[in-house]
């Protein structure tokens, strides 16, 4: 018997690629329970993005800060997640923001690049399961944006055709659609 | 009906009623109607516009809120489908509701009811294989439930037929386990599925990795444009509903066809609740049926009816349709009615990566996979359960979906993802499952849903036969991906239930005997001869392959049938 989600993992293979997130989702089994939401702050909602932009930032194209991968993330969470999910998530990222204070006496939002890359490094050892599912969801968010699709990836809106087999271009960027 | 005048009774008559709009019903339409016949079609589900329709079908990536992940209300309205993939955003609202659609599982079982004109053609997976005689001869040489009223010649005539109008893209081959069909040009293979074809065709005589036939035009022909369909384009996003009407739907091709005749009339948010029968001349006289919106029941006349609601929905129709004559259910003498409930099992078998090559990409996104036709118990091989399976799966280069470092992130993480990922590539089985007696569906005495209709039971699981199949499913997989070169090749003999695989069959099927089967090999009810049967329902056996191909030649063969018996006078 090999555990659920490795399974799945394994499933996902056997289709080709990735677990597309609908199969994680419907899959996992999360218990029904549509309660109340946490009432996400602009103070979150800045800090979001500014911890977003540190997992995929920007380099020579636009980062997660300019696709809005928080609104993404923010409505995901809000939708789809369970209060206790929620609050686990917004007390993850707060837990950043109290690092910085106490190591540097600054917000987030102030620290020098390598600062916050850095404090990033160390949520993603310390917490782990914090730091996979914040991660996953800035992925989601900004490979699906406007700006990650058509700038960081190449869309394809309307192939037309379907060659199984040519030669990489040079520069060639992976498709944003990959099947 | 002492209620209704002379004149309102002529105008709810037509010369045959079709129950039904999906795969069979609109093939049914489309064969009527073409015959001179004319047709009311009655769906229960809402009317779907083709193309105007299809929400989703033109939307970007960022276009979703959710990327298909569902929400909680979501799960909250919908806790049997949230179980499963194929219920996402993109395809919320062409499902029914849970809470509209109630039924009870002893065991269970995953029923996918569309809510929509068009029913499942809209989000079927699109592969079309024809049955052949290893299928065909099956019950009858093992001694398994009962021998199949046809052979593959009485349905081969018909299988070219419907063929020539759906457009089935695919790779003739020449097996006498996989007839080939007439086939438009095969869609490419990835590079990794040709590298591994060559490998499993030198070292694995008798197996065959070809690429899938699959209802998408990889060339529009007459058949088709005449009906106003245009070429694949591509874009892999089929089960939204296509703008080119590139795959087969009842919108895109059976629909128009019907439509063109003049004669067909469609009646969305039409629940049938009952075929009425006539005592006097042991006869269907029509059906009931209750508008799903208003609520009000009305009854429509005919001289023929075709029961194409889907195999549960068709038979819980006849269950619900009592009668003195006909206590139990329309047509159940046999008492086989709601019994040999099948469906494919899936769900196991192997993937892995394969190194290098990574000079290599694609172009497009195929709406297709490959197919491996069945190996097992097929000439000398023998093996220690019945029948056997096909392999579905395939390649491809994985993209930013795929797994990266645990504590990876950062600029390099971006660059990772924006590059291609490895080839990898996968199989996975689709096995034939064995004609249970004791897998069945029943009505519940009691409960009714919102239209009064009473709840489907189902009591049904995968057996014996079907768990040592699995082990094949997983094994060979992994032995035909490792011999072929894919490295960290992991197996999956995952969790697969009676329904999930959206190919229920078997529960009014036919036969030639009326006390051991439902329908004759005409799909006619053996003992009310004015109504037919073409979906999965008929099934006597299961097959491995996708059946939804059959079920349009039964149709079509079945229609050809009624038609000249009514011209005898026989109906």
């Amino acid at each position: 018997m090999i555990p659920r989600r490795a399974a799945l993992e394994r499933l996902s293979l056997l289709l080709g690629g990735a677990l597309s997130p609908q199969i994680t989702a419907s899959l996992s089994g999360q218990v029904l329970n549509a309660g109340p939401n946490v009432a996400v702050t602009p103070e979150q909602t800045a800090l979001l993005a500014e911890v977003a932009e540190v997992i995929i930032p920007t380099t020579d194209t636009p980062g997660a800060k300019a696709a809005g991968v928080e609104a993404f993330i923010i409505r995901v969470l809000r939708d789809c997640h369970e209060l206790a999910e929620q609050e686990s998530f917004y007390a993850g990222l707060a837990k950043i923001e109290a690092a910085g204070r106490q190591a540097h006496g600054k917000a987030f939002a102030e620290l020098a690049p390598d600062q916050k890359i850095a404090l990033i490094r160390s949520t993603a050892e310390k917490d782990k399961a914090f730091f996979k599912r914040l991660r996953e969801f800035v992925v989601t968010g900004y490979f699906i944006s406007e700006i990650g699709a058509t700038q960081a990836l190449e869309y394809l809106p309307v192939p037309g055709r379907f060659e199984g087999d040519v030669p990489m271009q040079p520069g060639q960027k992976a498709w944003a659609i990959s099947k | 009906m002492p209620n209704l005048n002379i004149e309102a009774k002529k105008a709810h008559t037509y010369d045959a009623i079709v129950v039904g709009s999906g795969v069979s019903g609109g093939w049914a339409a489309k064969e009527l109607t073409e015959k001179g016949l004319r047709v009311l079609m009655l769906e229960r589900g809402r009317q779907l516009d083709h193309v105007a329709g299809y929400d989703y079908a033109m939307k970007n990536p960022w276009e979703t809120k959710y990327h298909g992940k569902l929400t909680l209300e979501q799960k909250e309205t919908h806790p049997k489908l949230a179980r499963d993939y194929p219920y996402n955003e993109t395809t919320e609202t062409y499902w029914m509701k849970d809470v509209d659609s109630l039924y009870e599982e002893k065991k269970r079982f995953d029923w996918y009811r569309p809510n929509i004109v068009g029913g499942k053609s809209i989000m079927w997976g699109r592969q079309c294989y024809r049955l052949s005689d290893l299928d065909f001869e099956a019950n009858a040489k093992e001694g398994v439930a009962i021998d199949w009223p046809i052979r593959y010649r009485d349905i081969e005539p018909w299988y070219a037929y419907v063929e020539k109008f759906v457009g089935i893209s695919g790779e003739a081959l020449g097996l006498p386990q996989l007839p080939d069909s007439d086939f438009l040009p095969p869609m490419d293979m990835f590079f990794v599925e040709k590298e591994v074809r060559k490998r499993i065709e030198k070292n694995f005589p008798g197996r065959h990795l070809t690429i899938g036939r699959v209802a998408n035009l990889s060339a529009a022909k007459e058949a088709q444009l005449g009906v106003g369909r245009g070429p694949c384009q591509y874009r892999n996003r089929c089960a939204m509903g296509c703008p080119f009407g590139a795959y087969f739907s009842t919108q895109s091709a059976t629909l128009p066809a019907a439509a063109k005749t003049g004669k067909l009339t469609l009646r969305p948010d039409s629940v049938v609740r009952e075929i009425v029968f006539d005592p006097a001349t042991q006869k269907a006289t029509g059906v009931r049926v209750r508008d799903a919106v208003t609520l009000e029941d009305i009854e429509y006349f005919a001289p023929v009816v075709f029961v194409c609601a889907s195999a549960i929905a068709s038979t819980a129709l006849l269950m619900n349709s009592k009668s003195d004559r006909f206590p139990n259910g329309l047509g159940n003498d046999s008492g086989e009615l709601g019994h040999n409930l099948m469906d494919h099992h899936f769900r196991a078998g192997a993937s892995g990566v394969w190194e290098g090559d990574l000079d290599r990409y694609f172009y497009g996104r195929r709406a297709n996979g490959i197919y491996m036709p069945r190996y097992r118990n097929v000439g000398d091989d023998k093996r220690d359960y019945l029948r056997g399976f096909g392999y579905q799966g395939g390649g491809g280069r994985q993209g930013w979906e795929r797994n990266v470092a645990e504590l990876s992130f950062g600029a390099e993480l971006k660059e990772e993802l924006t590059e291609p990922g490895p080839w990898t590539m996968g199989l996975g089985g689709f096995g034939e499952t064995l004609p249970y007696h004791e897998n069945r569906m029943w009505l519940d005495p009691e409960k009714r849903d919102k239209w009064g209709l009473p709840l489907v039971i189902f009591d049904a699981e995968f057996r014996d036969n079907e768990k040592k199949m699995r082990v094949d499913m997983m094994e060979d997989a992994r032995e035909m991906l490792e011999t072929a070169g894919l490295k960290n090749v992991q197996v999956v003999n995952g969790e697969s239930y009676p329904g999930t695989a959206i190919h229920e069959m078997g529960t009014a099927r036919m036969g030639r005997d009326p006390k051991t089967s439902v329908l004759n090999g005409n799909n006619q009810v053996h003992a009310v001869k004015n109504v037919f049967v073409t979906d999965g329902a008929c099934m006597t056996s299961a097959s491995c392959v996708n059946p939804s191909l059959t079920y349009m030649a039964l149709t079509a063969r079945a229609v050809d049938f009624a038609v000249a018996e009514m011209k005898k006078g026989n109906l």
